[in-house]
């Protein structure tokens, strides 16, 4: 069984007195441990798709399916334990709890999860060692970089175990090494941890990483690709 | 449904009280202004409540001792309609009675007669109050205020002490005679001859016009011509004053007397019932500082509001990323309400060291209003006011005051933590 099974997803919005159709008809399977990309111009419904298989955005039409369950049918605070236990999330910029060290974002979602302390510690160190952030663990988003603020997202997103972490441009605000440097730890960590990405970006250096690649254009997909790549370690 | 979708988040205690603190000295500034704000104004409300109840405490304490104690035992009806025929007959009885209840405080037999003062100059009505022993409260009250003359000595049948303005108006001094004229209830009227020993001066007018102090034998003499007898030792009340640490007990003391004493002939009366209007002057300055008292709440709450309101406007796009991660709307009303409490609470001992720290400074040393009452002090409702008060707060004062800003700040703090609830994550993220 796929682990994401969108079909029929459409999304309208109403913008004054237009009718905007964001996604038309999006019929989608991503399977387990796939590295897949969302690419496409500026207003394409890169975000929009991200947020409804995210549970964050609910769909006009169309239903999606995680791992066996609608969440289209979830109620709110349904969606929330379901976005905790089995998503986990990166965002373009100002993904950290400002008031919390790396190390304690990293563990929030953990905490929030019911883990025991020890064990959020150990998972939360694990994965911070793994994207090179050990040593300024204690340091607070402020005092981090941009590229080290998202490498702490990743972390926290992986250290949660998730079964799906979605990327919305993860990359948009960072330089190309730092950009390159992140996809290299997500791609590597998607393999070793068998976590299925998804991310949106209209980066060509960051699609090239991509063994997928999903375009969309004016809220359809046009085309869905699948590449090989050796994976880098 | 997945079996683990059954499964919920949970936000710590700890981690939430982590996340609380750390939010709100986000802005240091701005959280010690609005906390100063609080607290200046928490301390004046202490302290403006402390000088009421001081000087409210000041004037009944002086309105006992002046009147007719913390608990009175008199004839039935005898508040109502006053007059000399009513009288507690067998005084000797009750004041066993009374006796055998042990009160930690003291218990004083009086005589109150509505009677004619006169002189060959003029006559007054006057209220003669025959005292039984030297160490009643009243004495202790008006000796120090003797003007001229000598205090009545114990078994002086004949002496009297009137006050200054009564002194003034029936042209007497020290050593002139006074005759009490009563009427008696058949209609008769009866005499008895007062010789002035001394004269005070109280700055109560209802004392110093109209009140002659003397033995309880020369008053008794009139209830004798009512037919009393004299061996049961009649009076017409029993003054009884508690000891400080009885007075929180009032009621319950009023209870046991009560049970005692009490038949169709004799009622007990705390001091409240006997001062109605004194307690209702009272209820009604306690309304000023209840306004005040509002006044500084609405201050709280609009300070604690705009904190937390601001600080939480300002973190839409947070509150978008954690309600991303999978905190509920649940957890982030907890979370901003729960800043609220820790503000309320900051704001309240901050408040508690301001205001309670003025307030003990000022309940040692007093407040001198001499330049406003004068050297008397202020007199109203037949008592006075010490012009140098001492704040005074009492345990149910500050449970009161500390509830009442603690609730203030709470509730300040429900629609910013509505407003953090209602965020929409994928609005949120958008800002």
């Amino acid at each position: 069984m796929a682990l994401l099974t969108l079909q029929g997803i459409s999304k309208r919005y109403q913008q004054g007195e237009l009718e905007v159709n964001a996604l038309s008809d999006i019929n989608l399977t991503v399977e387990e441990g796939e590295f897949a990309a969302l690419v496409g111009p500026s207003g394409s419904g890169k975000t929009t798709l991200l947020n409804i298989i995210g549970g964050l955005d609910s769909p006009t039409q169309g239903t999606t399916r995680l791992n066996g369950t609608d969440i289209t049918t979830l109620k709110e605070a349904q969606l929330s334990d379901f976005r905790l236990f089995q998503l986990g999330f990166v965002f373009q910029s100002y993904n950290l709890v400002p008031v919390l060290s790396a190390l304690e974002n990293v563990e929030l979602v953990m905490v929030l999860q019911g883990k025991h302390k020890n064990e959020c510690r150990q998972r939360a160190e694990h994965y911070l060692e793994l994207v090179g952030l050990k040593d300024i663990m204690h340091r607070r988003p402020s005092a981090l970089s941009g590229g080290q603020q998202q490498r702490v997202a990743v972390a926290r997103a992986l250290a949660a175990g998730p079964r799906l972490v979605l990327a919305d441009e993860p990359t948009a605000n960072l330089d190309s090494e730092n950009a390159t440097a992140l996809l290299d730890i997500m791609h590597t960590l998607s393999h070793e941890e068998k976590t299925t990405f998804i991310f949106s970006t209209h980066d060509p250096r960051v699609m090239d990483r991509a063994e997928r690649i999903i375009t969309l254009q004016d809220g359809k997909i046009v085309s869905d690709e699948r590449h090989h790549h050796e994976h880098k370690t | 449904m997945n079996k683990q979708l059954i499964k919920h988040g949970h936000l710590p205690f700890l981690m939430l009280l982590k996340l609380a603190w750390r939010n709100l000295w986000r802005h240091r500034k701005r959280t010690l202004i609005t906390l100063s704000s609080i607290a200046i104004g928490f301390g004046l409300a202490v302290l403006s409540i402390g000088i009421g109840d001081g000087s409210h405490n000041s004037m009944i304490r002086n309105a006992i001792k002046l009147g007719e104690g913390h608990l009175t035992v008199q004839p039935r009806g005898y508040i109502e309609a006053p007059a000399n025929h009513k009288y507690l007959a067998d005084g000797l009885a009750l004041s066993k009675k009374l006796a055998s209840l042990n009160l930690a405080g003291s218990i004083e037999p009086r005589i109150s007669l509505q009677v004619l003062a006169s002189t060959a100059n003029n006559s007054v009505g006057a209220a003669l109050e025959g005292l039984s022993s030297a160490s009643d409260p009243r004495v202790d009250m008006l000796k120090p205020q003797l003007l001229k003359g000598v205090w009545l000595k114990a078994d002086d049948a004949r002496g009297i002490v009137i006050g200054a303005g009564m002194a003034s108006k029936l042209k007497a001094k020290v050593g002139s005679k006074v005759v009490l004229m009563a009427g008696k209830k058949g209609g008769d009227s009866q005499a008895q001859l007062g010789r002035v020993r001394g004269i005070f001066k109280s700055h109560v007018p209802e004392m110093d016009d109209y009140l002659i102090l003397g033995d309880i034998q020369l008053a008794r003499r009139f209830l004798q011509g009512e037919g009393a007898d004299v061996i049961k030792q009649p009076v017409t009340r029993f003054a009884i004053f508690l000891n400080d640490s009885e007075i929180s007990s009032l009621n319950i003391i009023k209870a046991k007397i009560k049970s005692a004493v009490e038949s169709d002939q004799v009622i007990a009366m705390d001091w409240q019932e006997m001062m109605p209007q004194l307690v209702q002057f009272i209820a009604i300055d306690d309304a000023g500082n209840y306004v005040f008292l509002l006044l500084i709440l609405i201050m709280v709450i609009f300070g604690v509001l705009n904190t937390v309101l601001m600080s939480v406007l300002e973190r839409t796009r947070e509150f978008g990323l954690l309600r991303a991660l999978g905190l509920s709307k649940r957890h982030l009303l907890t979370l901003v309400f729960c800043e609220s409490f820790i503000m309320g609470l900051l704001a309240i001992v901050v408040g508690w060291i301001a205001g309670g720290g003025v307030h003990f400074w000022f309940s040692q040393d007093g407040i001198d209003f001499t330049a406003i009452m004068g050297e008397e002090g202020t007199i109203m409702m037949g008592t006075f006011m010490d012009p140098i008060v001492y704040p005074e707060l009492s345990w149910d004062r500050i449970t009161q005051l500390t509830t009442i800003i603690f609730i203030a700040t709470l509730s300040s703090g429900i629609y910013p933590a509505i407003k953090a609830a209602r965020v929409t994550p994928v609005e949120a993220l958008r800002t």
